[in-house]
């Protein structure tokens, strides 16, 4: 077969024809077929998605005085991409921010999602490193500073259980159901107020669009892709009163203990304090190994919250229960007088009377004005562990009191399962229950509870779930949410009960008899119990628990000193600062027939 | 040495030359719009205002080839070869590149033997088979003809520059059908080629054995000739591993990657895919000149030189596409039909030879920026950045207007 020119010309220009159609078919394809599916795709390479994070919400007291403020810092980033193979940058950001190398590497491999999103390393750099890295951009490559806001404190209020702190999102809590809208590197409530109310404080996310090249560098901004403002997050108002949480912070100073001050109306927290404490504003930027180790090895134990989240033996305050159960089951008599000669012998073991000498004969009103041990050790083995039990469940021991706090203790309130499976079935006497009239032995509270127990007497039987948060604003509709807190009643105790014991409690504040002198505001009727708890660790934890003004309660607290001694001498006289100085600032409305006191 | 012929100018292929000057100018288009993405304005003039340097050059020694008689290449194509084969050994031992061995450097200047050893293979190829008492069909001769092209291509294969050494071997079925060789005989000859690329999967292997077998059967050969192309496509096929093992890691890359049996999404396929997201998003008519989001961002590298085609496609759309892809189109087959009309038969044969290597480039870097032909490294005629590359280009195209001017000459 021997083809002739032409058709050589025709076979080779076909052939030719061939694949060019091929490539034009291939090319009409992707960009006429496909082309919207590169559109986007060459949108998703060019387009960077900037989050701008919102403001936090503030947090306020009830007068709106400023408690929690946002303060602007700075972080480092650096985009991954430009800082491989360049390991001078490295150096020189390292010891800028002076952290060595490899945590840079480190910090950079945990947190990058892609070679060209840029990745923090370091939150809350010094005024310097900023300064020198806006000086060095050119030596520093890759490397640029973004603001962030950081909590700040203005007042002397410390309340850092109160408050609680920020911290990075981790890995598990972003991995949770509540983790929408959250991001690596997020800050968010780990504690107190900021976990409890972080969905309001938070706010919402804004974004930018900004253009980027293929090392991720922003090369101006893109018309088509409006950026959306972030939401600022709700302002808080506390219920707290700011100057009544600071006296008390300043009295309270040097001391281990603190004060749970509630309105008797409706439950409001006015002031929550526990002592020792910390200064809030160390969490408010990354804590330094060495402040955390002193303070999670500081033998006080300053992390703790002592009025929500430690357990302690209630002492004579806890007579208050036994009294109101002995009343309502019928089993105390008011007008029963018991002989205290200073000691109650039961079985082969003596149990002593705080008084040495004896109270004499005692009836009801006396043995708590006068605190006298013997009488509810009488009373307590004749109302029974039962009805013990019973009355102290219906005043919310052995469960949390619902506080708007994390990490609340419920206590414990035992009874005769509680005892069978501690000690065995028949290994344990009533002499458990001779402590427990006393409010010793095995019996658990929160400060917490017992200033909700005066709460609940003052109110003669109303009580609320205490309550922190008191409006929730939003400062750019300033539409604000109140959501008052739950009220609760006690059933079945009569008011004549409550109104016998509150009358022995004004008389342990101003009675001859009474045990809280100290807490004798002029002008105002008190009412209130002492409490000396005796503890395995060391001198007697002191407690307070009351109310005033006696004819109409407006607050009751409770206020609990550890180690402090005698409940008359170490703890009343927080509750008088507490009276008077509400006092003196009219937040209490005296009742003009009031003023019996002295 | 310039020897004065009858040099006809009235015979300029005019539109050859349109079709090379509009090429070289989209080309510049492209390089300035890439280029601008990298480099601060200084070294942007620089690079740019190199290329257009290249080209006026270029015009001249595409004059030059143009007025030499193409008697002056038939009588020095062997010493052409003769040097350029001494260069191509001379490179592998002396030659830079990256790990490679592929031109020698003059202080700023590269010079690629592989370039001038493509002309050389075209015109020593083309004066051996238009030799007088030359016939392909005597297995002496054959194997010589063979052996010129394949010495360079293994040479070149050997730098390493996969993509050179098979546009060197590219040459060899379209200029043999063209000097009359049976179609058959040169489906002999590209069969092993098929049957090797198809035998990475089974299932192409089979096809194209079939494929084969079909052929064999419908042109009725001899049972000898049969157990012949099958025995050699099976040993291809079986041969495929052997030569795999040879290949450099990053060739193999190239090529899994092209087989689609690799996922490489940081290296050859991170910028296969950059390419057809610039090159599909271009639409139609494109994004506008600089106006190239892929481009002007810097998401493809190369993007100047061998993947300058996707720049085309992301700013000047579908639209430049065809245009770019016309123009190619026009010029070789206008070359074609001055290798049909041409009397010399070595003339024609060497028209043949340059068409055959614009072609394979354009057809390879083209397909290569949409995912149908592997990633080899072969830079675009006229359009990509680079001297050596343009000025290779234009001798090829000033061979064939030399050509065209004297195609009712006898040798």
């Amino acid at each position: 077969m021997v083809l002739n020119e032409r058709s050589k010309f025709l076979i080779y220009s076909g052939f030719l024809l061939l694949v060019f159609s091929a490539l034009v078919i291939r090319f009409a394809y992707v960009q006429l077929i496909q082309g919207e599916e590169y559109q986007e795709a060459s949108d998703r390479n060019r387009v960077r998605e900037i989050v701008i994070d919102p403001p936090r919400g503030l947090i306020y007291d009830r007068f709106g005085r400023l408690l929690v403020n946002n303060q602007p810092a700075y972080s480092v980033y650096v985009v991954p991409a430009e800082l491989k193979n360049r390991p001078e940058v490295v150096e020189l950001l390292a010891s800028t921010l002076r952290l060595t190398p490899a945590e840079i590497n480190a910090r950079i491999k945990r947190n990058s999602l892609s070679p060209v999103q840029p990745v923090k390393i370091e939150r809350q750099i010094s005024f310097e490193a900023l300064s020198f890295i806006k000086e060095h951009t050119l030596d520093l490559p890759g490397v640029f500073c973004g603001v962030e806001s950081r909590r700040e404190y203005p007042t002397m209020i410390r309340a850092p259980h109160l408050f609680g702190y920020l911290g990075e999102i981790t890995e598990s809590e972003l991995s949770g159901s509540k983790s929408a809208g959250y991001r690596q590197g997020d800050l968010v409530g780990k504690k107190g107020i900021e976990k409890r109310y972080e969905e309001f404080l938070q706010g919402k996310k804004g974004f930018r669009y900004a253009q980027v090249d293929a090392l991720g560098r922003e090369v101006g901004e893109l018309a088509e892709f409006p950026s959306k403002p972030p939401v600022p997050g709700r302002n808080l108002y506390l219920s707290l009163d700011a100057s009544l949480q600071e006296a008390i912070e300043i009295a309270m100073t040097g001391r281990r203990g603190g004060a749970a001050v509630l309105n008797c109306k409706n439950g409001e927290v006015l002031a929550l304090v526990s002592e020792p404490s910390y200064d809030p504003a160390l969490f408010a930027k990354p804590i330094s190994n060495a402040a955390w180790s002193e303070l999670i090895n500081n033998p006080a134990h300053p992390l703790y919250d002592r009025m929500v989240q430690s357990l302690y033996a209630p002492g004579s305050t806890y007579k208050l229960v036994l009294a109101l159960a002995g009343l309502q089951t019928g089993l105390i008599d008011p007008r029963e007088r018991v002989f205290c000669p200073g000691y109650f012998k039961f079985g082969r073991r003596t149990f002593k009377c705080h008084r040495k000498g004896g109270h004499g004969s005692v009836d009801l009103s006396r043995a708590i004005e006068a605190s006298c041990d013997v009488y509810f050790y009488r009373m307590g083995l004749k109302v029974g562990l039962e009805n013990w039990s019973a009355y102290s469940r219906k005043f919310g021991f052995g469960q949390r009191s619902n506080i708007d706090l994390i990490g609340e203790n419920a206590g414990l309130v035992p009874d005769e399962d509680y005892f069978d499976q501690r000690y065995g079935k028949n290994r344990w006497t009533k002499g458990q229950l001779v402590n427990l009239s006393i409010g010793q032995g095995d019996l658990l509270v929160t400060p917490l509870q017992m200033a909700c127990l005066a709460m609940a007497i003052a109110n003669n039987g109303h009580t609320f779930h205490p309550r922190l948060s008191y409006l929730i604003e939003n400062p750019v509709t300033d539409e604000k949410m109140h959501d008052p807190p739950d009220s609760l009643k006690i059933e079945g105790i009569n008011v004549e009960h409550y109104e016998r014991v509150k009358q022995a409690m004004v008389l342990a504040v101003s009675g001859p008899f009474g045990t809280a002198h100290s807490a004798i505001v002029r002008g105002v009727t008190t009412a209130g119990k002492t409490g000396t708890a005796q503890n395995p660790h060391g001198d007697d934890h002191a407690w307070f628990i009351g109310y005033a003004p006696y004819e109409d309660p407006q607050v009751a607290w409770c206020v609990f000193v550890e180690n402090g001694g005698h409940g008359g001498a170490a703890a009343a006289p927080i509750a008088r600062l507490i009276v008077s100085l509400l006092l003196s600032q009219k937040k209490l409305i005296v009742p003009t027939s009031s003023g019996a006191a002295d | 040495m310039l020897i004065r012929s009858e040099t006809d100018f009235r015979q300029l292929d005019k539109s050859i030359l349109f079709a090379m000057v509009l090429l070289v100018g989209i080309g510049l288009l492209a390089i300035y719009s890439a280029i601008s993405a990298y480099n601060t304005p200084a070294a942007l003039k620089s690079n740019f205002a190199k290329q257009f340097i290249w080209f006026v050059i270029g015009i001249g020694i595409m004059s030059t080839v143009m007025l030499l008689p193409m008697k002056y290449f038939h009588k020095h194509a062997y010493f052409f070869y003769g040097i350029s084969l001494l260069l191509l050994v001379a490179v592998l031992f002396v030659g830079g590149g990256k790990g490679v061995h592929r031109w020698f450097q003059f202080g700023a200047l590269k010079f690629q033997p592989s370039e001038v050893a493509k002309i050389a293979t075209i015109l020593t190829f083309s004066r051996f088979i238009s030799s007088e008492g030359c016939d392909l069909r005597n297995y002496r001769h054959m194997a010589i003809a063979v052996a010129i092209v394949f010495v360079p291509g293994a040479l070149i294969f050997k730098q390493p520059d996969l993509g050179t050494a098979l546009v060197i071997f590219a040459l060899v079925p379209p200029m043999m059908f063209w000097a009359g060789l049976s179609p058959f005989i040169i489906f002999v000859m590209i069969s092993p080629v098929l049957t090797f690329i198809s035998s990475f999967n089974y299932y192409t292997f089979l096809i194209a054995i079939l494929l084969i077998c079909a052929v064999l059967y419908f042109t009725r050969r001899p049972v000898r000739t049969v157990i012949f192309v099958l025995t050699l496509n099976v040993m291809a096929g079986a041969f495929t591993p052997v030569i795999w093992n040879r290949l450099h890691d990053y060739q193999r890359t190239r090529v899994l990657t092209f087989v689609g049996l690799q996922e490489d999404p940081q290296g050859t396929g991170y910028q296969v895919n950059q390419s057809k997201v610039a090159i599909g998003s271009g639409g139609f008519f494109g994004k506008g000149w600089q106006e190239g989001s892929q481009t002007q961002l810097r998401f493809l590298p190369e993007q100047h030189t061998d993947f300058v085609f996707s720049v085309v496609g992301e700013e000047f759309g579908f639209f430049g596409v065809m245009v770019v892809l016309g123009l190619f189109f026009m010029l070789l087959i206008r070359a074609l039909q001055i290798a049909a009309q041409t009397k010399s038969k070595f003339s024609s044969l060497v028209v043949i030879g340059c068409v055959t290597t614009i072609a394979f480039h354009v057809v390879i870097n083209t397909g290569m920026t949409v995912g149908i032909a592997p990633v080899t490294g072969i830079p675009l005629p006229f359009l990509s950045y680079g001297g050596s590359a343009l000025w290779t280009n234009m001798v090829l195209v000033g061979l064939i207007l030399n050509v065209g001017m004297r195609r009712f000459e006898y040798l």
